[in-house]
């Protein structure tokens, strides 16, 4: 039980430094932010559905919650950013 | 007999009263049997007419009953995520999301999901608990899309694997020179639990599409309609590999009931022989229309010899 535990709070800090990064190496800036993008991508598909977009599996998703529950909020900002930097562009270009 | 026996087919067919006699026809014969309802309106306790619950409740010797309860497994599941959030984040957190765990509880697939991960529980006692297991499953279209889910999600979480495992890939890469950070990537909790996931599921098909661990039964009354539809689902477990064993014709007319039944008699006469002819590849076992509703022991006594013809 005790292990168990204390691999969850291993699983919990390494996603705290996910986040926040330690990372020095400049290069590495862009490799970190395709694998954060990639990451965000997932969360949609993991729980889109609090966007809005059906997911046939949101209840197993639940699982995963414990381990995501911190970035959830930013996340969905994000997501909210996004869809707002693609109205912006489409505006440019008069799509409506 | 095979470790995992269902009944399935159209609403009122017979299929909870197969389920019951014939798990009562397995105890009879000295197998420890377990017999479950994933129907979300459960009537096995009517057809055994002694009360059964979300809990094994003992029926005759060798014999135990349960009515597998969507909403008390779901909340089972819900209690386990939020005890293992409290140990992980702050009960701020936890409180600021109750509201996606709510959309996620009532989700359409929630309920199949909680009745399938319970039904992957019960499959795993076999061996240890009881010798067989005998499903009284819900009409056709619920249980034919609760078999086919360990498929269907299989390859979707397979999905999410590659992708997580993708940026965690890249996240090794930029903390090349952090050792500790690496090994915390190498651990990541959400390749294991989806990992997890899926083997869950993989178990799950294992035993569904081993047929000498599985079969399942339609059961069908000698109508028009029924015959199309049972054809098209033999058709369609066959090809997610689930083997079908046979179809039990229930309500058969006896010949000698009478001038006031004998015009639906003939009509049953027909349907019976196309049924014959189309699924003629398979064990077909005809149980009469009895004088009286099938209900308690005695009842399910008078068909339960009959049952045994599925195994012979
Ligand atoms: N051979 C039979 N003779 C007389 N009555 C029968 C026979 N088989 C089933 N019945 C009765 O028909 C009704 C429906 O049977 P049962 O509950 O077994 O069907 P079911 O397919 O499980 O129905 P549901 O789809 O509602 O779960 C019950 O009242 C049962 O007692
Ligand atoms: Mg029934």
């Amino acid at each position: 039980m005790n292990k168990l535990l204390k691999a969850l709070r291993t699983g919990w800090e390494f996603f705290v430094l996910f986040h926040h990064g330690t990372f020095v190496d400049k290069n590495m800036a862009v490799v970190r932010k395709e694998a954060f993008d990639i990451n965000d991508n997932l969360m949609l598909l993991l729980f889109g559905d609090y966007l809005g977009i059906p997911n046939p599996m949101s209840y197993y998703m639940l699982e995963l919650l414990p381990y995501v529950a911190d970035d959830l909020e930013p996340w969905e900002r994000r997501m909210q950013n996004r869809k707002f930097i693609i109205a912006e562009k489409a505006a440019q270009y008069d799509f409506d | 007999m095979r470790h995992f026996t269902f009944f399935g087919g159209k609403g009122g067919t017979g299929k909870t009263s197969c389920a019951a006699s014939y798990a009562l026809s397995l105890a009879a014969r000295g197998v420890r049997t377990l017999v479950v309802s994933t129907d979300p309106a459960h009537s096995l306790a009517d057809a055994f007419d002694k009360p059964i619950g979300f809990q094994t409740a003992p029926l005759c010797p060798n014999l135990w009953g349960l009515e597998i309860d969507a909403e008390v497994e779901a909340k089972k599941y819900m209690k386990s995520i939020q005890d293992k959030m409290l140990d992980l984040v702050s009960a701020a957190i936890v409180d600021e999301i109750k509201r996606q765990i709510e959309i996620a509880y009532m989700s359409p697939g929630a309920e199949e999901a909680a009745i399938f991960d319970k039904f992957i529980e019960l499959m795993e006692a076999v061996g240890r608990d009881y010798d067989a297991i005998v499903f009284d499953t819900a009409p056709t279209g619920h249980t034919l899309r609760l078999l086919t889910l360990p498929e269907i999600l299989g390859a979707w979480i397979e999905h999410l694997i590659e992708k997580r495992r993708k940026a965690m890939d890249l996240m090794k890469m930029a903390a090349r020179y952090d050792k500790p950070l690496a090994e915390r990537i190498a651990n990541d909790p959400i390749i294991q639990t989806l990992t997890a996931r899926r083997e869950k599921f993989a178990l799950a098909r294992k035993y569904l599409t081993d047929p000498e661990a599985s079969i399942f039964y339609f059961v069908l009354n000698p109508e028009k309609l029924p015959i199309l539809e049972t054809a098209r689902a033999v058709e369609l477990l066959s090809r997610h590999g689930i083997a079908v064993g046979g179809v039990v014709v229930n309500k058969v007319i006896p010949a000698d009931a009478g001038p006031f039944l004998e015009k639906k008699r003939l009509s049953q006469e027909g349907y019976l022989r196309e049924i014959r002819g189309r699924f003629s590849s398979m064990t077909i076992i005809e149980l009469p229309m009895l004088d009286d509703d099938i209900q308690g022991m005695v009842q399910l006594q008078r068909i339960s010899a009959m049952m045994e013809g599925l195994d012979s």
